[in-house]
């Protein structure tokens, strides 16, 4: 019994023993894999730990200003009061996305945004429930946040167009990246919520300069993500984006929409000695602050549905016929040619028959005996069909092109316009015909396949009015004046159109006749109406001598065009302006030319004086 | 008969006696009881307070001031198992375990489900929930009890006998199936590991363990083929291979190590764990809190910690050689078997050497009822060596 018992606990003894052995071989094995972890391979598993620890944000640089000439705000960075939602502090998302939707009055789309965003993003991620709050807003719902916890005032910076939309054409504005933008633009800023790049303009042209360059932030995360802390380094903070500044003045660009009115169109202002664009306005414009927010539907219709055609840059993108403003070209090339002496007569019955098709002239009666300086004082139509017949369209492109007509000019913009230089090649290619008589004579008066946007009339005139650069147009201020090339057209040549371009302006009998209408003491103004058909004029209309411009619908009516300078003695500015469907007789663009270029010399400071020098401000 | 239940009743009333009115004895069993084995044990729940309170943050309420007073109380009533006579656990190790059966049963049907498996009753009172317990656990303890009384009342020729093999299978496999069927297989595999320790010590032949060992691999693997959840299978298999699922279980592992590694010799220091801050091991105040001490004791803190785990199953061997009776011997045995195995598998798992199995390690990790489960065991262990003298009812020996 007693030894059986004595057995049992030697068995027992020795099996715990062996038992003990076991677990001290286990706990033996632990402790050499603990040594492995924390000695052997303890520099890789804190390289793991800090890789899982340190975190690079993206600190966002603040976009580049755009400024006119004389540093007035174009485009800025504003403060930009939004409310931001943080989900996780919200308790009831539902209906507290209610009361916001009551209190704000947030569409149905937007809420369904938001919750898109709560779902998609950690819980500690803001949600934009809504940006550029008035300040009315704003502070009431820094009163009222203890009713709306987790909801969170912000003030960050938004671009902000000042000027009421005058400069929307040539700025462009900013939007939140599309997918394509992303895919194709790997700058990790563009991943950022609510980050915006450029979508049209300068916006857009310029966004690489203006956007800037993002920092590194070192911050280190938790598990879920979230910033517990950050490590700023000097090296890494963002680049701010590089300020613009245009040539234009804003002043100017006022003046010119005030001038303008109602009326649709464009007008460029144009320095003739160094090529810097003073104004540069497509009218009606828009606000581009719309598109900045995120345009509603209806505020989108009505720029769409506008005839007027508000978001078109009719200036740089339009193409339309430079009508009679071209018969300066003609006259160059035939003088150039030597063609024809411009004291030989032509005259003008009002009308020419060509073949099976007859040309006509637009003053009833026609002009009678005319030269020259009388068939461009007056307009005749017909003294320029003769002409071109002698002269031929080959040498009047090629005039045309040397004073800018189809070509493309680089302003840093985008979206530019060549418009249409024709000549026979250009008809083969495009038309598969060949050129014809009636051709040429559609294009003496600047009709037919001709067509040019503002911008290229502009520098026609300009080139004309300098006389001896081949000027190109200038948008954004460059530290060194451009250098041109020479026009190399005869200076005697350029004189004599200039003379003829005066008596238009400033002689009896001219059609854009009105002594020192400049009314800036004796300074003249040289220049040149044009009427751009949009659409044929039949026979029996003609005949029935009713037809009055005014009487068609809006849509109908001839475009008006004009083309200066001024002074005349010493030349400073040159101005294009297009009235679409103005009428006929290029009243309005008149009017609005005369004006801009009084104000134009009276901001320079020339009005009264014949003291003209360069004013540039440069990049201060 | 009548003085058969006299006698049971006399036997069941001994806690009273102990601690009411016999005074002169307790306080020899007192200073009797193994000081040594109650202060590491409770050294290792004071450094689990810490732990906890490192793993939450520097949080107090997060868990650490709980698991003080639960370490406080638990101390407590491990004191007073100690003081209670051997007998009166002998008597109830049978109704315990039949009782703790009923409620494995009674979870079955009625138990609370956390995390998709049932484990847990609401013990109530007055509508004060006092503790969810899991039957589970107790049946730790139910197991051991139940062993160490059975090879007790056995005679040892016939420990290998069919009877003997058939009685200790039906006490180790009515629970453990019971248990997989909440599912849990953690503490099944616990428990019939356990089981067949004490199986083992009891003196089951060296022949036939061979044969229950071949038997018991093969049917092993044609269970974990056939017979686990899909859950329980991808455990197995990212701890194969932790590379087939970063971010889902085996991230567990892999930021466990990392917390670890990153340690190095000496620790980033105390609070000072990033992994741990930045809640980068996930569970780390349950059944990952052996990172926080690699990671910022390094490897100085673990090994002490270890070493201390070490000590306590030293004492507690020695404790179990210093008794006669098979019943004291395989009840501690027992226990520190099952205290052992909670810390291989806690800490092979944290290392990256087991796979995935929710167990804790035993007086750190943050968790009332393995706590408790655990300073129980440690309350039978010292009364079973207390009361080495004491002459059980029914040792019948019989050749």
């Amino acid at each position: 019994m007693v030894q059986s018992e004595i057995h049992n606990q030697i068995s027992i003894n020795r099996r715990a023993a062996i038992l003990g052995t076991l677990g001290a071989c286990l706990f033996g094995v632990l402790s050499s894999r603990l040594y492995y972890l924390q000695i052997l391979k303890s520099e890789d598993y804190r390289a793991l730990s800090d890789d899982n620890r340190f975190n690079f944000n993206i600190t966002i640089p603040s976009r580049g200003r755009i400024l006119d000439r004389h540093g007035k705000y174009l485009a800025i960075n504003s403060q930009n009061y939004s409310l931001v939602l943080i989900p996780e502090r919200v308790k009831d998302i539902e209906s507290t996305l209610f009361k916001l939707k009551q209190t704000l009055s947030l569409s149905n789309s937007n809420i369904t945004r938001i919750k898109k965003n709560i779902n998609r993003q950690a819980s500690f991620v803001p949600v934009l429930i809504k940006e550029n709050l008035d300040w009315a807003t704003f502070s009431k719902f820094n009163f009222q946040t203890p009713d709306f916890p987790g909801v969170i005032p912000q003030v960050g910076l938004g671009r902000f167009y000042p000027n009421n939309g005058l400069f929307s054409h040539t700025i462009g504005y900013v939007g939140t990246p599309s997918t394509k933008d992303i895919e194709y633009d790997k700058d990790p800023l563009l991943k950022q919520p609510s980050f915006k790049i450029g979508k049209t303009g300068i916006e857009d042209s310029a966004d690489k300069l203006l956007r800037g360059r993002p920092g590194k932030l070192k911050v280190e995360v938790n598990a879920s993500g979230r910033t517990v802390r950050e490590f700023p380094v000097d090296t890494d903070a963002p680049v701010n984006g590089k300020d613009i500044w245009l040539t234009l003045d804003s002043e100017l660009q006022k003046k010119a929409a005030e001038l303008f009115g109602d009326d649709s169109g464009g007008i460029v202002v144009m320095d003739v000695l160094t090529g810097e664009l003073r104004a540069m306005l497509s009218m009606p414009t828009f606000n581009g602050n719309l598109f900045v927010s995120g345009i509603t539907q209806s505020e989108m219709d009505k720029l769409n549905n506008d005839e007027r055609r508000p978001q078109y840059n009719k200036v740089l993108a339009g193409g339309y016929p430079p009508a009679s403003t071209f018969k300066m070209v003609v006259m160059l090339a035939a003088l150039e040619g030597g063609f024809i002496d411009p004291k030989d007569k032509v005259i003008c019955s009002q009308k020419v028959n060509l073949g099976n098709r007859t040309f006509h002239c637009w003053k009833r009666g026609g002009h009678g005996p005319v030269n020259m300086r009388e068939a461009l004082k007056g307009s005749c139509d017909v003294y320029f069909y003769e002409l071109s017949q002698k002269v031929g369209i080959e040498k009047i492109a090629s005039m045309g092109r040397r004073l800018g007509f189809g070509e493309k000019f680089s302003i840093g913009l985008k979206g530019l316009k060549s418009g249409i230089m024709p000549d026979p090649k250009w008809k083969k290619l495009k038309l598969g015909n060949s050129w014809k008589v009636g051709d040429t004579i559609n294009a003496s008066i600047g009709q037919g396949f001709v067509l040019s946007t503002p911008l290229q009339m502009a520098v026609m005139v300009a080139r004309i009015a300098n006389g001896k650069d081949s000027l190109t147009p200038n948008l954004i201020i460059e530290p060194n004046l451009k250098k041109f090339q020479s026009l190399g057209i005869n200076p005697s040549h350029i004189a004599f159109v200039q003379k003829c371009m005066l008596a238009v302006c400033e002689e009896p009998g001219g059609t854009a006749y009105k002594k020192y209408g400049l009314e800036l003491g004796q300074l003249q103004i040289a220049g040149k109406t044009g009427t751009g058909q949009v659409r044929g004029i039949s026979e029996q209309e003609r005949r029935s001598k009713l037809r009055r411009d005014e009487d068609l619908p809006w849509k109908l009516r001839d475009h008006n065009v004009f083309v200066g300078y001024a002074p005349f003695k010493s030349p400073r500015f040159a101005v294009s302006c297009l009235v679409e469907h103005g009428g006929t007789g290029s009243k309005r663009a008149i009017e609005i030319s005369r004006s801009i270029l009084k104000t134009a010399l009276e901001r320079d400071g020339i009005s009264n004086s014949k003291n003209i020098k360069s004013t540039i401000t440069t990049n201060a | 008969m009548v003085f058969q239940i006299v006698k049971i009743l006399k036997v069941l009333l001994l806690p009273m006696h102990n601690l009411f009115l016999d005074y002169t004895k307790t306080t020899s069993k007192l200073s009797d009881i193994n000081w040594l084995l109650v202060l590491l044990v409770f050294l290792l729940g004071l450094s689990g307070v810490a732990m906890i309170f490192a793993a939450t943050g520097g949080d107090w309420l997060g868990g650490a001031k709980q698991h003080f007073y639960r370490l406080i109380f638990a101390t407590f009533f491990m004191l007073l198992i100690a003081l209670i006579d051997l007998r009166f656990w002998y008597t109830i190790s049978y109704p315990f375990y039949i009782v703790i059966l009923m409620l494995l049963i009674s979870v079955d049907i009625m138990g609370v489900t956390v995390n998709g498996s049932k484990r847990w009753i609401d013990l109530q009172i007055a509508n004060y929930e006092l503790a969810r317990v899991q039957p589970s656990e107790l049946m730790k303890l139910g197991i051991v009890l139940t062993l160490a009384r059975f090879y007790h009342d056995l005679p040892r020729w016939r420990v290998s006998s069919v009877y003997g093999l058939l009685g200790a299978f039906v006490i180790i496999f009515v629970p453990m199936f019971l248990i997989m069927r909440q599912p849990d297989l953690g503490t099944a595999l616990l428990v019939a590991a356990t089981g067949a320790s004490i199986v083992f010590l009891a003196g089951i032949t060296w022949r036939l363990l061979a044969s229950l060992s071949v038997f018991s691999f093969i049917s092993i693997t044609l269970f974990v083929v056939f017979g686990l959840k899909p859950y329980q299978r991808e455990r197995i298999l990212t701890f194969l291979d932790p590379s087939h699922d970063p971010s889902g279980a085996s991230y567990h592992i892999i930021q466990s190590k990392i917390a670890l590694g990153s340690g190095g010799f000496n620790g980033k220091g105390f609070m000072n764990g990033t992994q741990r801050q930045l809640e980068y091991v996930p569970e780390n105040r349950t059944d990952f809190i052996f990172t926080v001490i690699g990671e910022e004791f390094g490897l100085v803190g673990s090994l002490l910690t270890i070493a201390i785990y070490i000590a306590i199953i030293g004492i507690c061997l020695w404790l179990s050689a210093q008794c006669k009776k098979v019943y004291s011997k395989l009840l501690i045995l027992g226990f520190i078997v099952t205290f052992s195995l909670y810390v291989f598998i806690n800490l092979a798992m944290v290392m990256g050497l087991a796979p995935v199995v929710g167990v804790p390690l035993p007086l750190i990790s943050y968790g009332g009822t393995v706590l408790l489960t655990v300073m129980t065991g440690f309350g039978l262990i010292l009364s079973a060596y207390i009361h080495r003298e004491t002459k059980l009812p029914s040792s019948k020996y019989k050749n």
